[in-house]
């Protein structure tokens, strides 16, 4: 096993370095048998990342500790989902995992459809570039073959914390996004070479992109849903350096995905979308950067200094690389573009969608950043942490929101006042009316009300929006509502996926400002038959119980609820002790519906019949991952509808309107 | 096999966690809720209280502070003159946070110039276009024509 696993990796060095050269001796020589040849190296190293990758798997799930990495983070009892699931605990296995999906996606783009493209040896390259890098680094510094010299009777065990359904979707998912930024970046830098900066990189690459920003909003709202269920705080986003890290990219490919609709339609922002694309790609290795040099704080770091200076290194060759290929071409990067017809048009309000978008990327990064800085700056560190990155960001968000209220209604081109304003009433009666009702229940808070307010707002545009769009097909075809609301759905996919995404922010926004503005916690110590009240649940402590399971010793406080004077069941938050962790874990109970979730957790007992639980009242967490899930379903729709680059192919005559 | 059960019950009661003479109704209270969501706890402020000694430590000592008769400033300038800025979980909203603090705004309203810059231009563009469209082409295929030539053109130039 030790033999194959490390073969596997050093041919994966051989092979990368043979197909990066075979690529550029291909496109020196114009060769196609050796771009063949690449091609077939790309698929050689996608059997070798998985073949490397079972392995790891199948030590895993065998308990064979005498491997470092098995030894580190398995148990002999753990339950064999998790023994899998530890292949991405550590860093080693981790990186693994990053690597066989960067192969997967660049074994995937090289036997696309545009696989004779004159781009894919380029973006082959970069990409084989970023394939050979991570071989390296898992043998010089991350190798999960290693092995020791005595072997162990038992492995250490999973961190409680990671035994989880989280951990099998978290990692994979917002890998799938970091990964995949590789390849709209790969083919931006391969357009650049080939002096082809106009909309066709873009096209060909909307789908990849559209790919990893699913999977990236996936990956932080499962981490999201994680974290509340698992770590006991009560929260979601802990605007962790790590967390943060994940969040950047996010917003600034969401920028890129709303700006080339500039590019496609009027030739605008070339530079502008390459830079993003470039800024997206390096920010996915800053993150991974931050994660293995625990140079900053986090819970999810994973400390390895080794790690930390390679990843840096890198960062800084592709950047500069980056860099290089857009100051040479430049000159023919900014030619004259198609010019703005309207201040008040879809266009302007999309620049100030990446103005915002951009802005709270550098806000997230400069809070991120600011505890380093101010160390090096000062000598003394000074921390940022949730309070900072909630005043900061809520303004930033408030603006965003109300900009995706108001966009859907700016026409392209030149927008008219009358037209705007005609069309802004009833979203906008919707969001006002909301404020005044909520005033009037006794909600408070201003900006909690304005944010609830904007984001009905910004919900009640987009059903404006399908009802419009709904009638007018109804009127044109004499279709029925619902045939009429399937084929316009089917009919532009891209733009009626793109405004379920946007409800599914208006979803979220609801959830979080909610449990932010308006938590209810409590402390409390009770006795057996006592009861205590925390928003309108009573609840009952009924007695302390104790079991073991797998080996493990859990302690449950078994609690009567009690919702508006009507019983609606029991809850049991426990207290696991683990046979191979020193720390006991929390088990929260929660009980959610529509409106909020009671959470409670058992903090100490003294004995059986006088116990403390922590309860809070956090209200509309679920629409959190309601809303995470429409955004999903939307990107989903988006992924499915849009022209491919073959059906873009330029007509004589289509040039000017950019279709 | 019973006796190993019994041991293993009796060893978590043993382990239990003695919280519960923290917990009088000080930690409820909006007072102190707003001294501890302000304090970084040595970067354990999103631990888990039960299982966190360091913030159970944190829950103690304000507990004790307010009951000694502190206020919520002062509760606060004594953990800043102990750790300094670290103390807490942001940046100080004086001169010394400026930075800290002004930076996302400077970055926006720099963005925002940038923006209003580049729209400008952008639309006087239009007028120049207006203007020198009906000078340069005679129709819109020619207009395509030209600029395909040019643009390969400076493929090959640059």
């Amino acid at each position: 096993m030790y033999v194959i696993g490390n073969t596997a990796l050093y041919l994966g060095i051989l092979i990368s370095i043979y197909s990066l050269f075979a690529n550029i001796l291909g496109i020196r020589k114009k060769n196609n048998r050796w771009l063949e040849s690449a091609r077939g190296g790309v698929l050689s190293l996608v059997l070798l990342s998985s073949a490397a990758s079972f392995l790891l798997l199948y030590i895993l799930g065998t308990s064979q500790f005498q491997y470092k990495y098995v030894a580190a983070y398995t148990s002999e009892n753990l339950p064999m989902v998790y023994k899998l699931t530890a292949f991405w605990a550590g860093n080693a296995g981790s990186l693994l995992l990053w690597l066989l999906l960067l192969c997967l996606y660049a074994g995937f783009l090289v036997f696309s459809k545009e696989k004779k493209n004159p781009m894919m040896p380029y973006a082959s390259s970069i990409l084989l570039l970023n394939i050979l890098f991570f071989f390296l680094v898992i043998l010089m510094s991350a190798n999960p073959f290693e092995m020791s010299e005595t072997i162990p009777s038992d492995g250490k065990g999973l961190n409680p914390m990671l035994q989880h359904p989280g951990m099998i979707l978290h990692p994979v998912t917002l890998y799938l996004g970091y990964v995949g930024l590789a390849v709209p970046f790969a083919f931006a830098i391969a357009a650049l070479m080939l002096k082809r900066v106009d909309a066709e990189w873009i096209k060909l690459t909307r789908r990849w992109t559209l790919v990893a920003w699913l999977f990236l909003t996936l990956g932080n709202i499962i981490g999201g849903w994680w974290a509340y269920l698992e770590l006991g705080w009560g929260g979601y986003w802990a605007w962790d350096p790590v967390e943060n890290a994940s969040f950047l990219p996010w917003l600034t490919v969401s920028a890129f995905l709303h700006s080339v609709m500039i590019q496609e339609r009027k030739g605008m922002l070339k530079t502008w979308n390459i830079s993003l694309v470039i800024l997206s790609y390096v920010l996915t290795l800053f993150g991974t950067f931050l994660v293995r040099s625990g140079i900053l704080t986090s819970v999810h770091a994973f400390g390895n200094g080794n790690l930390g200076t390679y990843f840096l290194i890198f960062m800084a060759f592709m950047a500069l690389l980056s860099i290089y290929v857009v100051m040479t071409r430049y000159q023919l990067i900014r030619k004259e573009t198609n010019p703005i017809e309207s201040y008040f048009s879809k266009e302007s309000s999309f620049l100030l969608n990446n103005l915002i978008l951009v802005a709270g990327a550098f806000a997230v990064f400069w809070g991120s950043m600011y505890p380093l800085i101010s160390e090096v700056i000062t000598g003394t560190k000074v921390n940022v942490g949730p309070p900072y990155f909630n005043k900061v960001m809520a303004p930033i968000m408030l603006g965003l929101i109300v900009l995706m209220a108001i966009c859907p209604l700016i026409a392209w081109q030149k927008a008219t006042v009358e037209k705007f304003l005609k069309n802004l009433i009833w979203p906008l009666t919707a969001g006002i009316v909301t404020a005044i009702v909520l005033i009037a229940v006794g909600v408070k808070g201003i900006f909690p009300i304005i944010g609830l307010a904007s984001a009905v707002f910004m919900f009640a545009t987009h059903i404006k929006e399908f009802v419009s769009g709904i009638k007018a097909r109804m009127k044109a075809t004499k279709e029925n509502a619902a045939k009429a609301s399937l084929r316009l759905l089917l009919k532009n996919q891209r733009r009626y996926g793109g405004y379920i995404v946007h409800i599914g922010i208006a979803v979220i926004a609801i959830g979080v400002i909610s449990s932010t503005a308006y938590p209810k916690d409590v402390l409390q110590t009770v006795e057996t038959g006592e009861s205590f009240k925390i928003g309108q649940y009573e609840l009952t402590f009924k007695g302390l119980t104790e079991h073991t399971e797998n080996g493990n010793g859990i302690v449950a406080a078994t609690l009567d609820v009690n919702h508006k004077g009507e019983r609606v069941g029991e809850i049991k938050p426990e207290k696991i002790f683990y046979e191979t962790w020193p720390e006991p874990s929390s088990e929260v109970a929660i009980k959610t519906n529509l409106t909020e979730d009671l959470y409670v957790v058992l903090s100490s007992w003294e004995d059986r019949d006088k116990v403390t639980l922590q309860a809070k009242v956090n209200p509309f967490v679920s629409w959190i991952w309601t809303g995470g899930m429409i955004m999903v379903i939307g990107t989903g729709i988006s992924l499915i509808g849009g022209r491919t680059s073959r059906a873009y192919k330029l007509k004589p005559g289509t040039l000017k309107a950019g279709v | 096999m019973y006796s190993k059960r019994l041991l293993l019950l009796i060893g978590i009661f043993l382990l239990a966690i003695p919280v519960t003479a923290l917990a009088n109704n000080d930690y409820n209270s909006k007072e102190f809720q707003s001294i501890i969501s302000q304090l970084d706890m040595q970067g354990h402020a999103n631990d888990e209280l039960s299982t966190c000694k360091v913030k159970q430590m944190y829950f103690e000592e304000v507990a004790e502070m307010l009951n000694n008769g502190m206020t919520e400033s002062e509760i606060l300038q004594s953990y800043v003159d102990e750790y300094g800025q670290a103390a807490l979980r942001e940046p100080s909203q004086d001169k010394s946070g400026l930075i800290a603090w002004g930076m996302p705004l400077a970055g926006l309203g720099g963005g925002s110039v940038i923006v209003a810059y580049w729209i400008k231009k952008l639309k006087g563009k239009e007028k120049m276009n207006e203007e020198g469209d009906h000078l340069k082409w005679e129709s819109e295929i020619e207009k395509e024509m030209l600029e395909k030539i040019f643009d390969e053109e400076r493929r090959k130039h640059f």
